[in-house]
C-alpha cells in the first residue's frame, strides 16, 4: 500500500459518451510505437461488449480468499480489433479513400446499442475506463519479475520497461484489462495516469479535456477535496467491480436518472426506470442501493431549499475546485528522494545492486539524467 | 552450412537410454570465438552430449490457457556441444521443435521459441551452488537468453525520440512519408538477445550498460532450432576459468505460449574444460550415483508430511503452501535437495509475488531475509535423508 493514493471520481449522470476524453488520451499517450491499438481511457456503451471484448469474462483479479485468479490474453484481432488507417496520402493521385486494414472490431464498435426493446425499455449508459491504479493491483501480483510498481507518493501504478520482459501475465491478472502488450518493444504499457502532467499539478489529459466535467481528481486523504467527499464523506462514488478484489481507486457516481418505460400501446409505465438496478449492483456492489437513496435525497434537497454540498459538488463550477494537485507536494517529494522529479524509476532495483555499472537512461531526448545502475 | 545444421538438430533428436545426464566436454580450439554462430566451423572439432530438460513446474502462472496448453508437459532432449580458447568459451545447443514461432511484432498473444544458458557466479563449493530457477540471494546466476524476432523496438527508440511520433501527424508525405518510414523501419533490432543477472527470478535484470560481451545466434532448419552463445571466459560477473563449471540450458515452446518459467530445462550440468587439471568434484556432486533408497523415501516423504504444503507427484492435488516437486528430481542436484531438507532457509524460491496468494506464505521477511516457512529437517537420520533425496530424484516427467 502507498502512502496517498491519488483517485479518479467519474459523475456516470453527466457522461455524454462523446470520447473527447479517448481522443485526448490517444493523442497524448497511445498514437504511435505499437500503442495504436491501446486505449488507456475508452468509453463504453453499457451495457455492451467492451473494451477488449467481453472483459468481465476474462478472469483475473482475487477470489474471496484472496488468491490470484488465472486469465486470458486477448487476441489483437478478435477481442480489441485492428486499428486502421486510411490512404490519405494517395488522394491526391485520384485514388478512392480506403482503409488499411478492414475494419472488423474496434473499441466502440457497438456503442450506443445498449439493450431492451425500442420504445418501450431499451437502455444503455456509458462508462469511461481508465486504469484504477488499485490498491491492490492484479497486474502487479502476477509479474514473476517484478517490473510493476506502485508509487509510494500517490499510488500511481506503473511498469518499469526496464525491468518488463513482455510476459504477459498482468494483463492475464488485471480484471479490468487495462494493461496492454506493445507488439512492437515486446512489453506491457498501460494508463500512467498522466504522472508527468500531475507531478506539474496539471490533471489527466482525459479530465482536463472532459467537455461534461464528470471527472474529479485528488488525494483520497485530502479531506477538503471533492474526491475524498465523494467517495468517503458522502459515499456516492463507488469502485467499478470491487468484487475482484484489487481496491480499484477510480470511483463511480451511479446514474440515477433514467426516462420512464412504455408499455405496448406506447404509454409511460408510471414510476418505472429504465436502468435495471441489477446491472448498477453487479458493476457498483450492493453499496449502490445507498448511493442512490443518497443522490436522490440531496437532489430532492437542493431543489428544496437551494443548498446541498453534494449537489454543488457534482456541478462542478470550477476546475480548481475538481482537481486538487498541489503541485509543490511533488517538488518536495523529489527533493526529499533526491530524484528529478519525472522519474519513472522502481527504486527496489536501483543503484547497482544487481549490475556493476550504472548506465544513461535515454528516456527523454538527450538521455540527461543519470537513473543509477539499477539496469 | 545449413547441412551441418541439421546434422547437429538430427542428432539431438535420438534418444539417450542413459538415465541420468553426464558432464559435458568443452574442447579447446584455436579458432577465433568472437562471432561464433551455429553454422561455425568450429563445431566440427567439438564434442557432442545430450542433456535433458524438464518442464519447469515449481510454480504455476496465472495464465488459462497457456496453463491449459501445458498441463501434460513431457521432458525433451537436446544436443549439447562447448568449445573454448583462451578467452573464450561458446555453446551450441540444438532441440527438436515441429512448430517455428516467432514473434512479428504485430499480435498481443504470440509467444517465440528460445533458449537460455545460466552459469553460476560463484561455483566453488558445489555442494551449494545458485539455485536452479536464476538464482538465489547471495548465489547471483548470469543468464543469456536469445529467442527469434522479427523487428523489436526499444522503448526509448534508443533516444530517438523524433522517429517515435505517429507518421500522420508529422507534415510529411510522399517520398518524405515513405523516407521516414523506413528510418523507423531500420531502428527495429531482429536480434532478441538479452543478458541478465539474477539472484532468484524476481530479481532478473538486464545488463544494459555495456559490460556484457556475449554473442547469441539462433536459426531454424529442418525440424529444430539451433542456437550458439558465445561469451568470455572472465568478465565482472563470472569467471568459467576453471577445470569444470556448472551450466544450465533452457528452451522454450512458443507454440504452447511457452515464456518466462513456462520452459524445459536442465539441473545444473557440469562442464570440463579439456585440458584442464581437476574440477572432479563438481562432476561427482552433479553426476555421481545418488545414495539411498526411494522406495524408503517416499515412505519417509509420506510420514514427515511433505504433501501437506507440496505437490509431490503430477497425480497429486496442486498446493499454493509450497513449491511443486513434480519435477524436482530433474533440474535439482542432489545437494540442493539436502541443502532443502536441513537448511530450508539458504535458498528459498521467491515463489508467488506475496500479494497474489496472501494466505500461503512461502516465507517470512526477518532482518531483510527471506526465511522459509518450511521447517528444519537436520534432525532426521543421515539414512532418511538419502532416501527423500532419492526418492525426490525420482520426481520427474518422462521424456517425449
Amino acid at each position: 500500500m502507498s502512502k496517498r493514493q491519488l483517485a479518479m471520481v467519474m459523475d456516470l449522470n453527466k457522461c455524454i459518451g462523446c470520447q473527447t476524453c479517448t481522443v485526448a488520451c490517444k493523442t497524448q499517450w497511445t498514437n504511435r510505437n505499437g500503442r495504436e491499438y491501446m486505449y488507456w481511457n475508452n468509453v463504453e456503451t453499457y451495457p455492451g461488449t467492451g473494451y477488449p471484448k467481453n472483459w468481465m469474462e476474462l478472469g483475473g483479479g482475487f477470489d474471496a480468499a484472496g488468491d490470484l485468479q488465472p486469465g486470458i490474453i486477448p487476441n489483437l484481432e478478435a477481442d480489441y480489433g485492428v486499428p486502421w488507417d486510411y490512404n490519405y496520402d494517395a488522394l491526391q493521385g485520384g485514388a478512392s479513400f480506403e482503409p488499411n486494414v478492414e475494419p472488423t472490431w474496434g473499441p466502440n464498435w457497438d456503442e450506443d446499442e445498449g439493450a431492451g426493446v425500442f420504445p418501450q425499455d431499451n437502455y444503455f449508459f456509458y462508462l469511461p475506463r481508465i486504469c484504477n491504479h488499485c490498491t491492490n493491483p492484479g497486474c502487479l501480483s502476477a509479474c514473476p519479475r517484478d517490473a510493476i510498481f506502485k508509487r509510494e507518493q500517490d499510488g500511481v501504478v506503473l511498469v518499469d520497461l526496464d525491468r518488463c520482459q513482455g510476459y504477459r501475465y498482468c494483463i492475464a491478472g488485471c480484471p479490468y484489462k487495462k494493461i496492454y502488450f506493445n507488439p512492437k518493444i515486446s512489453k506491457s504499457e498501460k494508463c500512467i495516469l498522466c504522472f508527468p502532467r500531475i507531478e506539474q499539478g496539471l490533471p489527466p489529459a482525459c479530465a482536463q479535456q472532459c467537455v461534461g466535467r464528470i471527472r474529479f481528481v485528488g488525494f483520497l486523504d485530502d479531506t477538503e477535496g471533492q474526491v475524498h467527499k465523494l467517495v468517503n464523506k458522502y459515499k456516492v462514488a463507488l469502485g467499478l467491480r470491487s468484487d475482484y478484489g484489487t481496491q480499484p481507486n477510480v470511483y463511480y457516481v451511479p446514474p440515477t436518472e433514467s426516462p420512464a418505460k412504455f408499455d405496448a400501446d406506447g404509454k409511460i409505465i408510471e414510476g418505472s426506470t429504465r436502468l435495471p438496478i441489477e446491472e448498477l449492483e453487479k458493476l457498483f456492489g450492493p453499496e449502490v442501493h445507498q448511493a442512490i437513496k443518497t443522490l436522490k435525497a440531496e437532489m430532492k434537497k437542493r431543489k428544496e431549499t437551494g443548498e446541498s454540498e453534494l449537489m454543488d459538488i457534482l456541478i462542478a463550477y470550477q476546475h480548481s475546485d475538481m482537481f486538487r494537485l498541489d503541485n509543490n507536494y511533488y517538488q518536495q517529494v523529489a527533493k526529499d528522494n533526491g530524484h528529478k522529479a519525472l522519474a519513472p524509476v522502481d527504486n527496489r532495483y536501483i543503484a547497482g545492486k544487481f549490475t556493476k555499472n550504472s548506465h544513461e537512461m535515454n528516456f527523454f531526448h538527450g538521455g540527461d539524467f543519470k537513473a543509477g545502475g539499477h539496469h | 552450412m545449413k547441412k551441418l545444421a541439421s546434422t547437429i538438430v538430427a542428432a539431438g533428436l535420438i534418444a539417450s537410454s542413459v538415465a541420468a545426464d553426464s558432464a559435458i566436454t568443452a574442447v579447446k580450439v584455436n579458432a577465433d570465438l568472437d562471432r561464433v554462430n551455429y553454422k561455425s566451423a568450429v563445431w566440427k572439432d567439438a564434442k557432442f552430449s545430450t542433456v535433458t530438460l524438464y518442464p519447469q513446474t515449481t510454480i504455476e502462472f496465472n495464465d488459462k490457457k497457456a496453463n491449459a496448453l501445458n498441463t501434460a508437459n513431457k521432458a525433451v532432449k537436446a544436443k549439447i556441444a562447448a568449445v573454448y580458447n583462451d578467452s573464450r568459451i561458446a555453446f551450441l545447443i540444438g532441440w527438436s521443435d515441429e512448430t517455428k514461432n516467432v514473434t512479428t511484432g504485430t499480435k498481443t498473444d504470440e509467444y517465440a521459441d528460445g533458449f537460455a544458458v545460466q552459469f553460476a557466479s560463484n561455483s566453488t563449493n558445489p555442494k551449494e551452488l545458485p539455485y536452479i530457477g536464476m538464482g538465489s540471494d547471495g548465489r547471483p546466476v548470469v543468464i543469456h537468453l536469445q529467442k527469434e524476432a522479427i523487428g523489436v523496438f526499444e522503448p526509448n527508440g534508443n533516444g530517438d525520440v523524433s522517429h517515435q511520433i505517429n507518421p500522420n501527424q508529422t507534415d510529411l508525405f510522399g517520398e518524405d512519408l515513405k523516407n521516414f518510414n523506413k528510418k523507423v523501419k531500420r531502428l527495429a533490432s531482429t536480434d532478441y538477445e538479452r543478458s541478465f543477472v539474477s539472484e532468484g527470478f524476481r530479481s532478473m535484470t538486464e545488463i544494459k550498460d555495456a559490460s556484457n560481451k556475449s554473442y547469441s545466434r539462433i536459426g531454424y532448419a529442418s525440424g529444430g532450432w539451433s542456437g550458439t552463445v558465445s561469451r568470455p571466459l572472465k568478465d565482472e560477473y563470472v569467471n568459467l576459468n576453471a577445470a569444470s563449471i556448472p551450466v544450465a540450458f533452457a528452451v522454450w515452446d512458443g507454440e504452447k505460449m511457452g515464456r518466462n518459467g513456462l520452459k524445459n530445462l536442465t539441473a545444473w550440468t557440469a562442464v570440463k574444460l579439456e585440458g584442464k587439471k581437476g574440477g572432479d568434484a563438481l562432476v561427482t556432486a552433479l553426476h555421481g550415483k545418488v545414495a539411498g533408497d526411494a522406495a524408503k523415501g517416499k515412505e519417509a516423504a509420506m510420514m514427515n508430511g511433505c504433501t501437506g504444503c507440496h505437490q509431490m507427484e503430477a497425480t497429486d492435488a496442486a498446493n499454493l503452501m509450497g513449491p511443486s516437486l513434480t519435477n524436482i528430481g530433474g533440474y535439482s542436484t542432489v545437494d540442493y535437495l539436502r541443502e532443502s531438507l536441513v537448511n530450508p532457509s539458504a535458498v528459498v524460491v521467491p515463489g508467488y509475488n506475496r500479494n497474489a496468494h496472501s494466505n500461503y506464505a512461502w516465507y517470512n521477511i526477518e532482518n531483510g531475509k527471506r526465511v522459509s516457512t518450511m521447517p528444519d529437517h537436520s534432525w532426521m537420520e543421515k539414512a532418511d535423508l538419502d532416501n527423500i533425496v532419492a526418492y525426490l530424484k525420482t520426481l520427474k516427467a518422462e521424456v517425449k
